[in-house]
C-alpha cells in the first residue's frame, strides 16, 4: 500500500496536463489547447500556436494528443523554453 | 426635383425601431426626406419586398493597403458595407518615413498576406505624413475610410529602428504625442494597438516595446480630441486579456475616451473565456468606462495542406511522424505504398471518413476548378477511393499544396454566440477584412448575421441587427452623421432582401496585383449599395461612382 500513497502524492505534488484538444485559432491554423490540473485542483486553459504546440509534444516525446495527457506542466515549459 | 428615390420598401433606419414602409429620397449625396409621396427624382430605384436600411460599417479591417487601387475594397462593398476603419493592430500605412517602408511592408504582408507586388506595381509612395496618406486615398474612394493610425508606426517615427527594442524615453514620448495628435488633425479616428502581432521574422512589433506610460501618455492626446483607442490584447488568454479590459476602463476613465478590444471569439475549449471577459466588460461600464469588445459573426476555419506541418493531425500519430518531416522525406513517404497503407489504417476503419471526410478542398493556385468546393467524401467517392487515401493523392498530384479546411471549429455554437452578439456592451466587428487574404476570406460577416443570427437562431430582430453595424458602430467611433436614414445625414444605403441576404461560398480569385491568390465570398441577397448618394454596387455589379470619402468624425 505504501507505494502507490506516495505515487499519487507525487502526481499531486506537480501540475500536469489533463486534457489536450485541437483548437481553431483567429489565425485559421490548428492550435494546441492544453488544460492544466494545479497542485491546488484548480483547471486553467493554454493555447498554443503550431510552432510552440509542436515543440511541446517534441518535448513531452508524444507521438499524439493522448500521449500529453498526466504529463508535467514542467516538461511543457521545457518545451516552451526551446521555442 | 431628387438624384435618386429609393421606392416601396421597408424602411429599418438604423435606430432599432420597427421597420416601417417608406421612401427614401436623396440629393447632393444626402438623405433629402424619409417618408411618402416625396416627388420626383432622376433615378429610382424599386424596393418593393426589400428592406431599406443605412449602409453597413466595418470597424475591424486591414484595407490600408488595398484601398490604394480598390477604392471599393471588393468585396466588402458589396455586402452592404459603405464605411470600414482600416489601420488595425498597431499598424497603419502612414505617417512613415520613406525609409521605414520596408520594415513596414514586412509587419503587414506578416498580417495580410499580400504579395510583394502589391507594395511595388500596385502605387506610388507618395507621402510621409498622415495628411499626404489621406490625399493619396481620397483620390479613388468608392467606399468611406475612417483609418486609425497605428500605435508601431508612430514609434518607427519617432525611434527608428530602436522602436522594437526597447521602451521610449521621456522625450520619445513627448514626440509622439505630438505626432499622434498631428494625424488626430490629419483626420485619424483613434488610435490602434497590439500586444500580440509580429512581423514577417516573427520579431514582436514596435508597440508591443511601449510601457504603460506611453500609452497612457498617447491615450492623453487621444482625449483631447474625444478619439479611439484600438487593442489587441492577448485574447488567447482570458485571464491576461481581463487585465487588459481593466487597463483600458482605466485609460477610458482617465482620459475619457472609447476603447475597444478584438478579437473576442467563444471556445468549446475554454467555454468560460468569453463570458468572463463580457462579464468584466459589463462592469466596467457600469463603472462610466466604455470598454467595446468586438465579436464576430462568423466561425472560425481550420486551414492547411499537407506542405506544412499542421496540429490538425495531433490525434494521428503516423500522419504526426511522417508530415512533419523535412519535405524530400515527407514526399517520399507519401509516394512509398506500405507508408501509405499504414497512414490509411491509422485514419480508422472507415477509411478516414469521420476525421477527413467534411474537409473541404479549396480552389486556389493548385486545385483543379471542378474540384473546388466538394468534400473530401464527396471526392473519394467519385474516385473509388477511402477520404485518407484521396487527400494524399490529391495533395501528391499537386506538390502539397492543395489546401484543405475543415469548416466551424471554433466560435461555432449559435446558441451560445446570439445572444452575446445581442448584448448591448458587445460591439459586432472583428471582421479582420483585407487580413489573412490567402489563408480564408473575412468578407461577408454582415450577411451572416443575417442569416445566422437573425432568420435562423433569432438571437435578435432584423431591426437591432441593423444598429448593432450602422448607428451603434457609427455612435462607438464618433463617426459624424452617417448610420441612420435620417434627413441631412450621408445617403450611405443598402438595399437588401431580409429572406436572403447572406454570405456566398468562399472561392478563391486572383486579383491581387501580380496575379496574387486570395479567398474571398461574394455577397447573397444584396441588390443595391448607395454611398454618398451615388450607386456604387447595384444588381450583382459595380458601377464607376467613387463617391467614397473620409468620414467626418463627430
Amino acid at each position: 500500500m505504501t507505494a502507490p500513497v506516495r505515487q499519487l502524492k507525487a502526481e499531486a505534488a506537480e501540475a500536469v496536463i489533463e486534457r489536450a484538444e485541437i483548437a481553431a485559432g483567429h489565425d485559421g491554423v490548428a492550435e494546441l489547447a492544453l488544460s492544466i490540473r494545479y497542485e491546488n485542483g484548480v483547471v486553467g486553459q493554454v493555447v498554443l500556436d503550431p510552432d510552440t504546440g509542436f515543440s511541446v509534444m517534441r518535448a513531452c516525446g508524444a507521438a499524439d494528443l493522448q500521449g500529453l495527457i498526466g504529463r508535467s506542466w514542467r516538461q511543457v515549459s521545457k518545451g516552451l523554453s526551446n521555442v | 426635383m431628387y438624384d435618386l428615390l429609393i421606392k416601396g420598401g421597408r424602411v429599418v433606419d438604423g435606430t432599432g425601431a420597427p421597420a416601417f414602409a417608406a421612401d427614401v429620397a436623396v440629393k447632393d449625396g444626402r438623405i433629402a426626406a424619409v417618408g411618402a409621396d416625396l416627388g420626383e427624382a432622376k433615378h429610382v430605384i424599386d424596393a418593393r419586398g426589400q428592406v431599406v436600411a443605412p449602409g453597413f460599417i466595418d470597424p475591424h479591417t486591414h484595407f490600408d493597403v488595398q484601398l490604394l487601387w480598390d477604392g471599393a475594397a471588393k468585396p466588402a462593398l458589396e455586402h452592404g458595407i459603405t464605411s470600414v476603419v482600416p489601420g488595425n493592430c498597431s499598424l497603419s500605412l502612414a505617417p512613415l518615413k520613406a525609409k521605414d517602408r520596408k520594415a513596414l511592408v514586412g509587419m503587414f504582408q506578416q498580417i495580410e498576406e499580400l504579395p510583394p507586388a502589391a507594395f511595388t506595381d500596385a502605387f506610388e509612395w507618395t507621402w510621409e505624413d498622415f495628411a499626404g496618406y489621406r490625399a493619396a486615398l481620397e483620390k479613388g474612394l468608392a467606399i468611406n475610410v475612417a483609418p486609425l493610425v497605428g500605435h508601431s508606426v508612430i514609434r518607427l517615427w519617432v525611434m527608428g529602428p530602436d522602436a522594437n527594442q526597447r521602451a521610449a524615453r521621456p522625450e520619445e514620448v513627448r514626440a509622439m504625442q505630438d505626432l499622434l495628435r498631428e494625424c488626430l488633425k490629419a483626420g485619424a479616428v483613434g488610435l490602434s494597438t497590439s500586444f500580440v502581432d509580429v512581423d514577417e521574422k516573427a520579431r514582436p512589433v514596435p508597440s508591443r516595446f511601449a510601457d504603460f506610460a506611453e500609452l497612457d501618455a498617447l491615450s492623453a492626446v487621444l482625449g483631447e480630441f474625444g478619439r479611439m483607442l484600438q487593442i489587441v490584447p492577448e485574447f488567447y488568454d482570458a485571464d491576461i486579456t481581463i487585465a487588459r479590459i481593466d487597463q483600458l476602463a482605466e485609460l477610458s476613465l482617465k482620459h475619457r475616451i472609447p476603447t475597444t478590444f478584438s478579437p473576442v471569439f467563444d471556445s468549446r475549449f475554454a467555454p468560460n473565456a468569453a463570458p468572463r471577459q463580457l462579464a468584466r466588460v459589463e462592469e466596467q461600464f457600469a463603472r462610466g468606462a466604455r470598454v467595446w469588445p468586438q465579436m464576430q459573426t462568423r466561425p472560425i476555419d481550420i486551414s492547411f495542406s499537407l506542405l506544412r506541418p499542421s496540429l490538425f493531425f495531433a490525434r494521428l500519430p503516423s500522419w504526426m511522424r511522417t508530415l512533419r518531416q523535412p519535405l524530400p522525406e515527407r514526399l517520399a513517404a507519401l509516394r512509398d505504398a506500405e507508408t501509405v497503407e499504414r497512414l490509411i489504417a491509422d485514419a480508422g476503419p472507415d477509411g478516414g471518413q469521420a476525421i477527413f471526410g467534411s474537409l473541404v478542398a479549396r480552389g486556389g493556385d493548385a486545385l483543379p476548378a471542378e474540384l473546388a468546393g466538394q468534400t473530401l467524401g464527396e471526392i473519394a467517392k467519385a474516385r473509388g477511393e477511402t477520404p485518407a487515401r484521396a487527400l494524399i493523392t490529391l495533395s501528391l498530384g499537386h506538390g502539397l499544396e492543395v489546401a484543405f479546411i475543415a469548416a466551424n471549429r471554433g466560435h461555432e455554437d449559435t446558441g451560445r454566440i446570439g445572444p452575446m452578439l445581442a448584448s448591448p456592451h458587445v460591439h459586432i466587428g472583428a471582421s479582420d477584412g483585407g487580413a489573412h487574404i490567402a489563408a480564408f476570406a473575412t468578407y461577408g460577416d454582415t450577411g451572416y448575421l443575417f442569416s445566422e443570427f437573425v432568420r435562423k437562431a433569432h438571437a435578435m430582430t432584423l431591426e437591432q441587427a441593423v444598429k448593432k453595424i450602422t448607428s451603434e458602430t457609427a455612435e462607438i467611433w464618433r463617426i459624424k452623421d452617417r448610420g441612420t436614414l435620417k434627413e441631412g445625414f450621408a445617403a450611405d444605403i443598402v438595399v437588401f432582401d431580409p429572406d436572403a441576404i447572406d454570405r456566398g461560398e468562399e472561392h478563391a480569385v486572383f486579383d491581387m496585383p501580380g496575379d496574387g491568390m486570395r479567398y474571398v465570398r461574394g455577397s447573397v441577397g444584396v441588390d443595391t449599395v448607395v454611398v454618398n448618394g451615388e450607386i456604387a454596387w447595384a444588381k450583382g455589379a459595380y458601377t464607376d461612382a467613387k463617391a467614397g470619402e473620409i468620414c467626418g468624425l463627430a
